[in-house]
Order: C-alpha cells, then structure tokens, then sequence
C-alpha cells in the first residue's frame, strides 16, 4: 500500500445518532467516575486528619462550584448504570434492532437526568 | 492508535467550483471529495450545480450526470446500479450507503459525497479495501466438510437454513466497516462488522464441521471484542443486515460453550 495516499475523512463526516452518542458518553462518563471515585477517597483520607478540614470541605460542597461538582458526580454515574444496563442486556443478545437501539439509548440519556434529579432531591 | 486528527496530507482543502451551464431552475449543489494521485496536491472538495430537472431518483445519477455532461475526471466505482454489487459504497451526508440505492430526495440540503471514511484514498471516492479483503480471506469464507460424497446433495432443515437469513445476503460493500469507530482506530487487528457477519455465518452454517476451530480463530481481544456496540454497522447497512447482532451472537457463543 502506497503510504503518501490520503486518508479518507471519518469522524470529521461522520454523522452523529443515538447509539453512537451514548456509547462515547459511556467512555466519558467513565473517565470522569474514575477521578471522581479518587477524588472521594481523598477526601475520606483528608477527613481522619482532623474535624476542621471537615468544615473546609463542607464549605466548598455547599458553594456553587462544589454543588456543580457533585451534582456533575451523580449525573456521570447515574448515565454510567444505565449505560451499563444497556449494555448487558445488549451482551445477552438484545436491544440490536435499529429502533429498540434508540429507544433504550433515549431511555438511558432522559433516565440519567431523571436519577440525578431524583437522588439530589432525596439527598437534599 | 486513536487518531481523531487528519495526517497533513490529507487536509482537505476547497477546490473548484463548476457552475451550471442549462440555465435550470431546479439546481441543487453537489460537493465531491477529489484527489488525484498524479497530482503532489492536497485532497479538495469541488462543488458542482446539478440541474434536478432532468436528473433520475438516485445519488448514483447525480454521479453518472457529472462525469457524462460537466467533469469527465471523476473517478468511482460503480457496476449493477442496483444494489447487488457493492461497488458504489460511499460517504453521503455523513452516512455510509450505496449511490445507486439512495435517494437524493432522501437527502438533506447541499449533497456531499466522500469516499467510505477512514481508507487510503486511491483516487477521488475510490478507497483502498485491500486490507478488509485480506480480514475476509482469513476467515476462510468456505465451506468446510469431510463430506467427500459428491454423489448426493448436502442437505439442510429448514430450521437451520432460517438461520442464515440475514447473514447471506451480505454483499461486501464495506459501509459497516468503514463506519465503524472501532475499525477506524484498530482496523489492522480488529476484524470489523463485514469480515465478523461473515465468520458468523459459516460458525452457524449446519453443514459446516469446523465450528469449533472457526470460534477459537476469531476468539481474540482484537480482533472480535474491540466491538463495543456503536452500532453504526447496522445503521450503514444498505441491505438492513444487522452486523452487530450478528457479532453479539459469536460472543455469546464464545461465553456458552
């Protein structure tokens, strides 16, 4: 193969649907659910150092930016396991027809708001 | 290696513009990837007005009516027009499909027509598919039997023949590979939707004794599980095959046996 040809354009064209979509916000949203499973633990270890970092920390949680934060949190691991549900069912052979692949993608993208704002009002 | 940039050579740059010559008032804009390999230039889209009025129903028309009456240069596959050889694979509006099966009253404003994503270019909307091809050679696309009786026919149940609908319509036009995110990251090791329709059709295939050997052959981190469920396969599909399953149903016989 003659290296000096071009490569034909991909994802730069390459149109966006349903599918396609959760299954990069499923890599993403697992990126984020890592960091944020680190940055949970540091904040544990941070609290057995003493009562005042614990009023530093609630402090930053109750401002915007922190409740932004842990909203964002829940959000990434609400859509992370409905995604993953997906998934599975996808692994026992389901949900491959072109329409039940955009119903449960839809499913899982309104259902990932819908238990971020169902967890932050029973958490509130 | 994941790559969402274009190699420098292969940027695409805006090319010539050929207005239209009938005076029609039915014009639509049609935007074409070109290269040519003789020329040390940059890939470029040149933009040609198609006069609508008297063009036929599908992208393939569009083409043919360029290369006869405004820019003989244009260079694509093409052979039966009617969705059976797979040749006219192509890039239109940001979807894999066939020209000669497409509609362009299916399509949305201006049209842009790319060759199959993520191949080495040939010349204009001719990609490079040695690689796929030699995948396909690899699964050894045959029927494999110790049955030397040539005397009688090898028969079938019903039951067991149903279970290549879907599989043996396949044509290899390579839409679903091309399309597939998975196959333009590892297309070297991953095998892709086309070449893994294919594997599963002969891992199901009643009459064929290697079952087992094929599982194991295509049983590989790279080459089967880089699938991870996009689905652009099944929605590129010109025929309405669904490659995904079809892989979906190798892993789960891989998990069960």
């Amino acid at each position: 193969m003659d290296n000096k040809n071009p490569l034909s354009p991909h994802i730069q064209i390459y149109s966006w649907h349903i599918s396609s979509l959760v299954s990069i916000s499923h890599r993403i949203t697992g990126i984020i659910n890592i960091l944020a499973v680190i940055l949970i633990c540091l904040w544990v270890a941070y609290l057995l150092l003493g009562e005042t970092n614990y009023e530093i920390i609630k402090f930053f949680l109750q401002s915007f930016f922190g409740k932004f934060l842990v909203i964002g949190i829940v959000w990434s691991f609400c859509f992370q396991i409905l995604a993953e549900a997906r998934h599975l069912l996808m692994d026992l052979g389901y949900g491959f027809e072109l329409k039940t692949s955009k119903i449960s993608g839809l499913v899982v993208i309104f259902g990932s708001f819908i238990l971020t704002v169902f967890i932050y009002l029973i958490g509130r | 290696m994941v790559q969402i940039n274009l190699p420098h050579n292969s940027k695409v740059l805006k090319g010539d513009y050929y207005k239209d010559k009938t005076g029609s008032k039915n014009i639509r804009k049609v935007n074409i990837y070109r290269w040519d390999p003789s020329k040390k230039e940059n890939p470029k889209i040149d933009t040609y007005e198609v006069d609508m009025d008297n063009c036929s129903s599908k992208v393939l028309d569009i083409l043919n009516k360029i290369k006869n009456e405004i820019d003989p240069s244009i260079a694509y596959r093409r052979s039966c027009a009617h969705g059976v050889c797979g040749s006219c694979a192509m890039n239109m509006n940001g979807k894999n499909g066939l020209a000669c099966t497409k509609s362009h009253s299916e399509l949305e404003g201006d049209i842009n027509i790319y060759p199959l994503p993520h191949l080495k270019v040939l010349k204009d909307l001719i990609g490079d598919l040695s690689t796929l091809y030699k995948q396909y050679e690899s699964i050894e696309p045959w029927l494999k039997s110790s049955n030397k009786n040539n005397e009688t026919e090898n028969l079938q149940s019903i039951e067991d023949r149903e279970k290549l609908d879907g599989l043996y319509e396949c044509i290899m036009c390579a839409c679903c590979s091309t399309s597939c995110p998975s196959y333009w990251w590892n297309g070297e090791k991953y095998l892709g939707p086309a070449v893994l329709l294919q594997a599963y059709r002969w891992i199901i295939d009643s009459r064929d004794e290697e079952r087992k050997e094929r599982l194991q052959k295509v049983a590989d981190e790279l080459k089967l599980y880089r699938c991870h469920t996009i689905l652009n396969c099944t929605n590129a599909c010109p025929k309405d095959l669904n490659p995904a399953k079809a892989i979906a149903e190798i892993k789960k016989m891989l998990a069960t046996t």
